[in-house]
């Protein structure tokens, strides 16, 4: 049970910051994922808990106690890699116990652990084999009991699920969420992948360019995002710009009215969103912000059909029931319900940055 | 909780963390300046003390260097009567001629080797890399007979021949990985955008693999230049190379004579050291070669 | 309905043969059939010299010899000790090499600089160095160490054969440790990392992860190193004593002397050398699928 503090961390190669005065707080047991493209400074912040990176700035804490001059092996932060890096002369016993047999632990309460620990993730009897013998979601298990098995502080994963193929992944997941949650050990994971951290997460902190956007629970990141930038991350396509005045935000398409739940931005430009399901198509104007558009394309996608449509000088997407019919060119009403829309702060300049 | 440090400022544990990885570190560079020291000094002493024997006329114990200069060593090396050119001349005829025979037998076999799969794979690579491990000293002297009846001995094609020896299985070794590492899509592409097959290999093969095959040739090159008992064997003491005039001179003979031979025979060795020096550090099949010389 | 099956033309079938016969001639007829050659004239068939009989008698004879046992026994010393020595040090320096310092590029490419230099030039350098009047034995003297040529240890032409282990060892270090710092380049410092985490020190990491992730490497090229220095001959001529000398030296010696009716005896020690090479090479084989099997 340890809940890690991350304090103006931060780690510079010559005057460029990999990650940039980061603070984030992970309650004991909670699995938090660091979340952001590649390049975006996750795995150093990562690197820099274990102490395998030396922070220039900051400070890491478990437990309220600064870590940061405890060396790497001593200080209970366990990594998996995203290449399981099996030991290739090791047993998978072998490579299980490997950290129990650095901690000099006798060798029959050593087997005894491995046996148990192989259980948990389902792979009783295969300690005698070698790393080769075994498929890649085997392997990331073997990795993961490896980890696990010495009871560390902090489990630290690196993209733990993407060297394995999509049915494998959902397995995986399951496996690993319920082992963090039973053993309440406090975890912390980076992925690239968003669905991966929505699903797997407690709560999900987002890096861009070495700075953290947004932490939040993740329906947080679909319902309310700060930025656009955030927002088209989590895949959102609907971005209409605009100038509020209270709760009018007058756009190039018409005024909408909107409602008390969004963000406090204060007057000036801003960026309206909504997402595609919560939208609706008329053909008549008059309906709740009803704004005139164009459809440029429409694809039966089975359980809806995704209707694109020009917007003023924006791209919008829409999803309309399955049985709905339309041709590119056709007018249309996009209907925006007061309560479905979020305003956002206009980063224009750093999405063009990026 | 962690045992070794305190939160916030109190410096006290903290520091002692910090000294004592410092420490680790001093401990760290003095290896570190230990290794290098040695690495340099073995390298450099030998090549000085080779160039200061050569140019010296009279070198007197204890003297660290040499009382008097002089060029009376290099005169005699370059001398018809030291036999050095001619003897020169026969090791680069020979290690030329073995360059070109490995070349025209290896690469077909370098390429079956590292592009192809096919039955009784492990036999062949087990047949071809043999004299890399059973010397090849026993070879020559088996087969020394037979060239005496054919007429090879004494020639410098008999004296390439038996090079061709321990040649052939570090040639194939290098372009059978070279050409592992090269993938035959390309070439297909361009036969299916209709290049012929000369053309292929011409536009596409050779400059996809030129580096490692200059690579396998300067050490093929060097594998025949260094060679000295099977010469001596093959070449009936008719055929004269350089380590041949050499030998004599180590030892007994006139030390600074030695060390002029000594710089000629090195020579091409470093020259291909500099030539060499990006892929070396890249595969471990080349200096496996290398390491054979 | 049958399908006709197209045959496969005869040149594709026989394309890899063909590509594998010139370099399989080359090995067949020159090393094979030398060895082959050599085989028979140690056991007594040579027409040349009149033998035609077949006959133990000369491997007999060179087991028999006084000099044989003692110059196998000196030839597996200085193999089996410069192979060891390099392996210890090049592991060493290789550890070094692969940190990135100040200058560590440039000894690197100094480190790799004897590989592709003769033998004899080791052997010529380590005269000029090592002999009891040379540059060591002065620089020895000019630091008031040494006071007369005959002060200075003499490690050439001894019985223990240092001279010519330090020829050696000049050359098989860069060799084992260039291939050592490959294999940790290929490997990365993940492993190591991850050990790291788990809670392995510094020294155990080196032990338990980096020590066993070389070894297959580094037994390789043991079995070169040590099949090179064991069938080497300019060596231990040049700067090892004439009594007792190697294996090789005394092959040849036997071989080259003036009575073509000596050569059988030359050729069974060559033979005997090139069995034990041969041991050496299966025992490896079988090593390396032991260790990859279990």
């Amino acid at each position: 049970m340890t809940d890690v503090s991350l304090v103006h961390l931060g780690r510079a190669f010559g005057d460029k910051w990999a990650v940039k005065d980061l603070n984030l707080e992970i309650a004991s047991g909670e699995m938090v994922a660091l979340l952001g493209p590649s390049g975006c400074g996750k795995t150093t912040t990562l690197r820099m808990i274990t102490g395998l990176a030396r922070p220039t700035t900051g400070d890491v804490l478990f437990d309220g106690s600064s870590v940061v001059e405890v060396p790497t092996e001593r200080r209970g932060a366990v990594l998996i890699f995203q290449q399981h890096l099996l030991f290739p002369t090791m047993t998978v016993a072998q490579n299980v116990g490997f950290g129990l047999k650095m901690a000099g632990m006798g060798k029959d309460e050593i087997n005894r652990r491995v046996e148990e620990m192989l259980e948990r993730v389902e792979l009783s009897g295969f300690g005698t084999r070698k790393a080769h013998q075994l498929s890649g979601g085997q392997q990331q298990r073997v990795a993961l009991a490896r980890g696990l098995v010495t009871h560390p502080k902090v489990l630290l994963l690196d993209e733990p699920l993407a060297n394995l193929d999509a049915n494998l992944r959902i397995t995986m997941r399951h496996l690993i969420r319920s082992i963090q949650r039973d053993l309440g050990i406090t975890a912390i994971f980076v992925t690239h992948d968003q669905e991966e951290a929505v699903m797997l997460a407690d709560r999900i902190a987002l890096m861009f360019d070495g700075t953290l956007q947004q932490v939040g629970r993740p329906d947080e990141f679909y319902r309310h995002p700060r930025t656009a930038g955030i927002a088209s991350f989590f895949r959102s396509q609907n971005f209409l710009p605009g100038t509020r005045h209270g709760d009018v935000v007058s756009t190039g398409a018409g005024d909408l009215a909107v409602g008390h739940n969004v963000a406090d931005t204060g007057d000036g430009p801003v960026v309206v969103t909504a997402r595609p399901e919560t939208l609706t198509l008329s053909n008549r104007a008059g309906g709740e912000n009803g704004l005139p558009a164009t459809v440029t394309s429409a694809i039966y996608m089975g359980t809806h059909t995704q209707v694109f449509v020009q917007l003023a000088e924006t791209t919008w997407t829409v999803h309309a029931p399955p049985s709905v019919t339309l041709n590119p060119g056709d007018q249309v009403f996009v209907e925006l319900p007061k309560e479905h829309i979020w305003i956002l702060e206009d980063d224009s300049a750093a999405q063009d940055g990026r | 909780m962690t045992s070794t440090s305190t939160p916030g400022p109190a410096p006290g544990p903290d520091q002692a963390v910090s000294e004592r990885r410092l420490a680790g570190r001093r401990q760290i560079n003095w290896l570190r300046w230990a290794t290098v020291t040695v690495i340099v000094v073995s390298v450099v002493l030998p090549g000085v003390s080779l160039l200061l024997r050569s140019f010296a006329f009279r070198w007197h114990y204890p003297d660290v260097l040499p009382g008097e200069w002089g060029l009376d060593a290099w005169a005699y090396t370059i001398d018809d009567t030291s036999r050095v050119f001619e003897s020169l001349g026969n090791s680069l005829r020979i290690a030329l001629l073995t360059t070109t025979l490995a070349l025209l037998v290896g690469m077909p076999a370098a390429r079956a080797l590292g592009q192809h799969q096919f039955r009784g794979k492990r036999m062949v690579e087990w047949i071809l890399m043999m004299p890399i491990i059973v010397p090849s000293l026993v070879a020559a002297m088996g087969i020394h007979i037979v060239f005496i009846r054919l007429g090879l001995t004494a020639t410098v094609l008999g004296v390439s021949l038996v090079h061709l020896i321990p040649a052939t299985p570090y040639f194939v070794l290098v372009m059978s990985s070279v050409f592992a590492n090269y993938s035959p899509a390309l070439e297909e592409t361009a036969r299916t955008l209709g290049a012929s097959k000369i053309r292929v290999f011409r536009y596409v093969t050779l400059p996809a693999i030129s580096s490692g095959l200059l690579v396998a040739c300067l050490f093929t090159f060097l594998i025949s230049w260094s060679q000295y008992v099977t010469t001596v064997l093959i070449g009936s003491g008719i055929l004269i190379t350089l380590p041949m005039v050499l030998f004599p001179f180590l030892g007994q003979g006139n030390a600074a004579v030695a060390a002029s031979i000594t710089l000629i025979f090195v020579a091409p060795a470093v020259m291909v050291l500099i030539l060499t020096s990006r892929s070396l550090g890249r595969g471990s099949t080349v200096m496996g070669g290398f390491g054979k010389v | 309905m049958t399908l006709e099956r197209r045959q496969t033309p005869l040149r594709e079938r026989l394309k890899i043969p063909l590509m594998l016969t010139p370099a399989l001639a080359v090995i067949l007829l020159l090393f094979l059939g030398g060895l082959v050659a050599g085989l028979m004239q140690s056991l007594g068939y040579f027409p040349a010299a009149g033998l035609t009989e077949f006959t133990f008698r000369h491997y007999v004879d060179a087991v028999a010899d006084r000099n044989f046992l003692v110059s196998l026994w000196t030839t597996f010393r200085i193999a089996f000790s410069v192979t060891l020595l390099s392996t210890v040090f090049a592991v060493g320096a290789a550890l070094v090499l692969r940190q990135r310092f100040p200058g560590s590029r440039l000894a690197t490419f100094l480190f790799q600089i004897p590989l592709p230099v003769p033998h004899l030039v080791a052997a010529s350098a380590v005269i000029l160095l090592f002999a009891q009047s040379g540059l060591l034995s002065r620089i020895g003297a000019a630091l008031g160490l040494v006071d007369a040529p005959g002060d200075f240890p003499a490690i050439l032409y001894d019985n223990a054969s240092i001279g010519v282990m330090l020829s050696f060892m000049w050359k098989e270090i860069p060799f084992v440790g260039l291939v050592v710092l490959a294999i940790l380049q290929s490997v990365g410092p993940q492993y190591e990392e991850l050990a790291q985490t788990l809670g392995a020190t510094k020294r155990q990491r080196l032990v338990h992860v980096l020590l066993p992730l070389i070894m297959p490497g580094v037994v390789s090229t043991w079995i070169i190193v040590f099949a090179f220095t064991f069938a080497n001959f300019e060596i231990p001529l040049l700067l090892g004593r004439s009594f007792p000398t190697t294996l090789p030296v005394q092959a040849f010696r036997e071989f080259q002397r003036p009575e073509l009716t000596s050569r059988p005896k030359g050729m069974a020690i060559a033979i005997v050398l090139a069995v034990i090479t041969v041991l050496l090479l299966i025992a490896y084989r079988r090593l390396a699928r032991y260790s990859r099997s279990t």
